[in-house]
């Protein structure tokens, strides 16, 4: 199919949610070389949660709490990190020919990001484009991107956000403790927006849609033409749907283990712990930019004087996440406070800081 | 290592068969089975591997098909084995330790040794020694692959 050729769109408008995400799989597993560049918009009619191709569920979903509050949980082909979905979310899947996609992966983002960027523009939001994957408002993010080979498409997916449910999903996340759940809520809270947040009203859907579309157009320069799936697409979305809603590949051991909580590409939650000579030291931590955010520090060693922690902490606070400059903070501080911590000395300061630095810079 | 060429920094192994388009190289052992790998090409592209997670010993897999799926990232994928075969061993290091593939992908990255059951026929589509250097060199010029970083 040709590289300059129409574009065929799929608007699957509400669907149920597997389909929803079983849809863009379908279209890339039975892609042939006369498929041509589909782009898929679509939402969730219920909300759900969804994890990355190699995590491992029952490490990053609180499933009790969405077995209790009937939210479904699936996996899907993409990578990243579990996610809550539902239908103030229009997502954009875009399963192309794979000499169709820009080379780099970095620079497919980028390209994904573009018309949906404009859109955003259109209703007075200035977002632009962060790299590798986000899509930023004034520092917050409205959206991140992920792609994949599936069977023999590349596939690039992302969404229009409406609105989101950042107390739902502070709640879906498996978090060690709630003062972590608290830290992720407001992290969600004050580093994502939407349209809803920047205009103080969700915008017509419909709308929303039709500019994108257009902008998806100038973006590819190519012709968008409306279709519909072909039977041997329906037959493989009929079989993927079966295979997702599936408990073996829910629950399919993945292996990759996330000890800290992405916000957005320069926010990290990350909690950590260090048994040192005087005790345990816990460090619930928000970073952002690798300086630190906000922090909490418990655990069952002597701080002495003890309404010092507080002022310990709120002097962290601004912090590069670099050795060297919290080694001179943390003596700093030692220093002008007369603190005495038996058994825990800078050093162990800096081996828990060291652990979370390890944590974020492995995802990043 | 023997002979090695060089294509924008990426090593290329010249006594091993390569599919260049799927960046995955065959090795061909002394007990008929062959060690199949990705390239150096293949972990620059991918960026640090997070997560690589291998097929099973025994499965049989047709040319093309994966015998595993990295995850880097942003971007998840196959490797597709250039040769059909049955997997006689997988290396496991490859889960344990996924940035192997980033730090030695001829060496101790390898993914698995197959018992190919085409070779003959297979190995025509494969190249190797100097005409394998060239492929890539045309290809990172076609694609202007970036040059090559290495982790230590």
């Amino acid at each position: 199919m040709s590289k300059h050729g129409p574009v065929r769109l799929i608007d699957a408008g509400t669907i149920p949610y597997l389909q929803s995400q079983t849809i863009y799989h379908a279209i890339a597993y039975a892609m042939t070389p006369e498929t041509p560049d589909t782009a898929i918009l679509v939402s969730p009619d219920t909300p759900y949660v969804c994890v990355g191709f190699h995590q491992e569920v029952e490490r990053e979903v609180d499933l009790d709490y969405c077995q209790a509050h009937n939210i479904p949980v699936t996996r899907r082909e993409v990578g990243g990190g579990a996610v809550l979905l539902d239908d103030n979310q229009i997502f954009t899947q875009w399963v192309f020919q794979p000499d169709h996609v820009p080379l780099k992966v970095v620079d497919r983002f980028a390209w994904h990001a573009a018309p949906i960027m404009a859109t955003y523009k259109d209703f007075g939001v200035e977002a632009s484009f962060r790299p590798i994957n986000d899509i930023h408002v004034h520092g917050k993010k409205i959206g991140g991107m992920g792609a994949a080979l599936i069977g023999n498409a590349e596939v690039v997916v992302s969404s229009l956000m409406l609105d989101f449910d950042t107390h739902t999903m502070a709640k879906v996340l498996k978090v060690p403790n709630e003062k972590f759940r608290d830290k992720v809520f407001q992290g969600l809270e004050n580093y994502m927006t939407t349209l809803k947040k920047e205009l103080g009203h969700v915008p017509d859907r419909t709308e929303v849609k039709q500019r994108y579309i257009r902008h998806m157009e100038e973006t590819l320069q190519r012709p968008v033409e409306e279709g519909s799936l072909t039977p041997h697409e329906q037959t493989v979305l009929t079989e993927l749907t079966e295979r997702f809603s599936q408990k073996d590949w829910l629950f399919k051991k993945g292996g990759l283990v996330r000890d800290a909580v992405k916000i957005h590409g320069g926010v990290w939650i990350g909690e950590t712990a260090l048994k040192a000579p005087g005790g345990l030291i816990r460090i619930t931590l928000r970073i952002r930019e690798n300086t630190i955010d906000d922090l909490v520090i418990s655990g069952d060693f002597t701080f002495y004087p003890q309404d010092q922690l507080a002022a310990f902490e709120q002097y962290l606070k601004g912090t590069s996440m670099d050795p060297a400059a919290l080694k001179q903070a943390i003596e700093a501080f030692y220093a002008a406070n007369a603190v005495q911590t038996p058994g825990i000395e800078t050093e162990h300061w800096l081996e828990v800081f060291g652990q979370l630095r390890e944590a974020v810079a492995k995802h990043s | 290592m023997s002979d090695v060429g060089i294509v924008r920094g990426c090593k290329i192994p010249k006594d091993l068969y390569y599919s260049v388009d799927d960046h995955t190289w065959v090795r061909v052992n002394d007990d008929g089975t062959v060690t199949v790998g990705m390239t150096d090409v293949a972990q620059n592209l991918a960026g640090p591997v997070l997560h690589a997670k291998v097929k099973k010993v025994g499965l049989t897999r047709a040319k093309g098909k994966p015998i595993g799926t990295v995850e880097s990232a942003k971007w998840v994928g196959p490797i597709k084995t250039p040769v059909s075969g049955e997997i006689v061993e997988v290396n496991e290091k490859v889960t344990e330790d996924p940035q192997i593939l980033n730090r030695d992908p001829y060496g101790e990255g390898w993914v698995v040794k197959m018992k190919p059951t085409n070779w003959d026929e297979e190995v025509k589509e494969l190249v190797t020694g100097e005409e394998a250097i060239q492929k890539y060199l045309e290809k990172v010029e076609r694609e202007d692959i970036k040059a090559c970083e290495h982790i230590e």
